[in-house]
């Protein structure tokens, strides 16, 4: 570490290297850790986590009771022992708090001022955080499973919302409503998802076992549809093409946009390569996945090699993106594991899971080790490395 | 170090799992195992080895040439061939695997390892042991090739189980049991296909299951076996010519309509023709896969005895089985094709968790 931050100062290294190997090793030693908590408030299974973008600091849970909770993810005590306070919720007793479960919750991509929600009772609705009253509700007319908003589009205010039916809407926030809708699927909708490089790419996962990328300023149909087996693009073909071999259940484009990763029923997860579409027959091993609509994970950001987290029946399997390899299991929740997010300025990983119950995922610190393991584990660490680190406060 | 192998069971094991030495087997080290006598049950046993003169089991070389032809005129009838056989006897014997596939010790590979390999450019730092049982960990093992394994699985098959009507078919999912590392294992397999080397062909019972067969074996058994069995049928012509041109051609598993009416020359009588020979099977209006004629009854088999194997596992006691007990047990009627084939296959696709102990690599059912 001493070496890097002195490559760092004499300028023999950029910067970001110091960062990127910093930021690796974090999220190589995430664990569960009793100082951190979160404040359990849901009565109901989590069904969605979402942390602002602008500033990682708030998080948005979503549960099956129709809930919607605001934690204040920043230890601003003294302490190291820390409870992530719920700043405040829409209750069963909001009036219009939604009926049923709450799907998918995510903040507005530019501040923290609106959030969007939506669930099982056919709306979509657009929250003002400050005042905690709805701005805007879009009716569907069927179950809305999924939604989502470009993080960084700033030339146009589309949600792209998948339901139940096999068109995705496309609702504009400006006018208050939908502006179009995409044919092509021929099931429901299970996960759509914007390109974090280009403003107007969109993807979207259905239970026809298909994933199809759209440009949407298009008229006549998707960009790809994507083939697991990349065989010969042809026109007549293309109704062959499946990107699993069962319902499609997530989508997750990694934090650079380039490729994507699909999981699905047949328990595989697949990376692909978003601009032609091609599987890049990444294995993974079997990614256990018995979830009836979306599963909903998440990849890291800041790391040298990416990370993808995702729920694993009880636990959360991490894998590396680019090799396949398992690295670890992260186990902790009693129930299924429905989400997870990761905040990247501290490579911290919070899941939701339907025993009600959100955990936070901490990068281990150093601690004392005692002597005799330290000639066992072979270690490469100069001892005196060891105690420069103090193990007082995680946000240091 | 430990003195694992009291039984002769445990040492066929050491020999079989030795191409994945340290798959499942966390911090045990490995280096008994390259000694070959050091099994205290091993020598008493020995001599029955060469009195079961398997003469299609050959040692494994580098290269398929070098296997002798007599072989492919199907194997000796006269040969007490066990229908349940675990054939851990040829396998025992090849001196050429062991150093190949156990180069001196072996340090025992855990996640600190695999930590430091993962992330070069950082200072070392490993993420620390927990204490007691590492559990589900594939630690990595060395690096052995697909090839290699596909020659080895091959053996493994038996032959005279379908009088040779069949060229011996592998799994995919056998060869992960064997190559630790699955996107590597693809993509030297993706070589194979890409070379013309092996084929691979879709097996109806599951989407995912893909049945690996080296190119020459097929031709020679289609080519036996259809046209023995449809002389003077119509569709004899359309198979030669689709074993002519389209194979070598397209490496694929799949074809579809343009290709075969256009750039290969075929009318959709033609194609029926080979449908019925099965060599192709219908995916989709206007596509089809390539099959392999005669293998229902490999399917049956092997789908039936993967089932008997999982419920072995499913039966006992809390629901997991040391390996060595699990070859050492007698096969059911149903398991036609053999334990070991049968376990790599479970192992490679997941269907069991690996878990090392001190007793060895122990087969669990997975909860979910």
């Amino acid at each position: 570490m001493l070496g890097f931050l002195s490559a760092r100062q004499t300028g023999l290294e950029d910067p970001l290297r110091l960062r990127r190997a910093e930021s690796t090793r974090r999220v190589l030693g995430l664990e569960l850790n009793k100082d951190r908590d979160v404040e359990r408030i849901h009565g109901g299974g989590i069904n969605t986590l979402d942390i602002e973008p602008v500033e990682g600091r708030y998080m948005l849970s979503g549960g099956s009771d129709g809930v919607i909770v605001l934690y204040d993810l920043e230890n601003s005590s003294r302490q190291s022992y820390y409870t992530c306070k719920a700043v405040c919720s829409i209750g069963r007793d909001h009036p219009d708090v939604h009926r049923y479960s709450v799907e998918t919750v995510q903040w507005y991509p530019h501040d923290t001022g609106m959030f969007t929600s939506s669930s099982f009772d056919k709306t979509l609705k657009v929250w003002d955080t400050n005042t905690l009253q709805t701005a805007d509700v879009f009716n569907f007319e069927e179950t809305v499973y999924s939604h989502h908003m470009s993080p960084v589009s700033t030339k146009h205010c589309l949600v792209a919302v998948g339901t139940r039916g096999p068109k995705v809407q496309l609702c504009d926030l400006k006018s208050g409503s939908c502006s179009h809708i995409l044919q092509g699927h021929r099931q429901e909708i299970l996960a759509v998802s914007w390109s974090p490089r280009h403003d107007y790419i969109l993807a979207t996962a259905s239970a026809d076992s298909r994933v199809k990328l759209w440009d949407v300023r298009r008229a006549s149909g998707c960009l790809i549809t994507l083939d697991q087996h990349n065989g010969k693009k042809s026109q007549a073909v293309e109704s062959a093409n499946t990107a699993h071999n069962g319902k499609v259940n997530g989508l997750c484009f990694t934090s650079d946009g380039l490729h994507l990763l699909t999981v699905g029923t047949d328990n595989r997860m697949r990376l692909w390569n978003s601009s032609n579409g091609e599987n890049t027959l990444v294995n993974y091993g079997k990614v256990c996945n018995n979830s009836k609509k979306g599963l909903k994970f998440t990849v890291s950001c800041g790391c040298s090699s990416e990370f993808v987290f995702v729920p694993y029946g009880s636990t959360i399997a991490v894998y590396t993106v680019y090799s396949g390899e398992q690295i670890t299991m992260l186990k902790g929740h009693y129930k299924t594991v429905d989400c997870c997010v990761f905040q990247s300025n501290f490579q911290e990983l919070y899941s939701g899971s339907r025993d009600c119950n959100i955990l936070a995922w901490v990068p281990s610190l150093y601690e004392p080790v005692p002597d005799d393991d330290e000639t066992a584990t072979k270690s490469q660490l100069n001892p005196a490395f060891e105690d420069a680190w103090s193990s007082s406060d995680e946000e240091g | 170090m430990q003195k694992w192998f009291s039984a002769f069971d445990d040492a066929i094991i050491q020999r079989q799992w030795r191409a994945n030495p340290s798959r499942g087997r966390g911090g045990v080290s490995f280096t008994k195992e390259a000694d070959p006598n050091v099994a205290t049950g091993a020598p008493p046993r020995r001599p029955r080895v060469p009195r079961r003169a398997c003469p299609w089991r050959e040692p494994i070389r580098g290269r398929r040439e070098a296997r002798p032809g007599g072989r492919g005129a199907g194997g000796t009838p006269g040969e007490t061939v066990r229908h349940c056989s675990a054939p851990e006897d040829p396998i025992f014997r090849f001196s050429s695997l062991h150093s190949y596939l156990f180069p001196g010790t072996i340090k025992s590979r855990d996640m600190s390892r695999k930590r430091h390999h993962l992330v070069p450019e950082t200072f070392g730092v490993k993420r620390r042991r927990k204490r007691g049982l590492v559990e589900s960990d594939p630690p990595r093992g060395e690096p052995g090739s697909a090839r290699a394994a596909v020659s080895e699985l091959m053996q493994l098959f038996p032959r005279g189980l379908f009088e040779d009507a069949l060229p011996p078919i592998v799994l995919r999912s056998q060869v992960y049991s064997l190559v630790p590392d699955r996107t590597v294992a693809d993509r030297q397999l993706k070589e194979l296909q890409e070379q013309g080397e092996i084929r691979i062909v879709q097996l109806g019972f599951d989407l995912d299951a893909h049945g690996i067969i080296f190119t020459e074996d097929y031709r020679t058994r289609v080519c036996d076996c259809v046209l023995k069995a449809c002389d003077g049928r119509p569709y004899a012509g359309a198979v030669q010519k689709f074993l002519a041109s389209v194979l070598p051609a397209c490496g694929d598993l799949s074809f579809q309509q343009e290709q075969m009416t256009q750039t290969f020359g075929f009318r959709d009588s033609e194609i029926t023709h080979l449908v019925n020979a099965g060599v192709l099977t219908v995916r989709d209006a206007g596509s089809w896969w390539l099959a392999v004629p005669g293998a229902g009854r490999f399917i049956k088999y092997f789908v039936k005895g993967r089932q008997a194997v999982l419920g072995m596992v499913r039966k006992s006691k809390y629901r997991e089985l040391l390996l060595s007990e699990l070859l050492g047990r007698r096969a059911p009627a149903v398991v036609r094709l053999g334990l070991t084939y049968h376990v790599h296959d479970l192992i490679g696709a997941q269907l069991v968790d690996c878990i090392s102990t001190t007793s060895g690599t122990l087969l669990r059912l997975p909860e979910t």
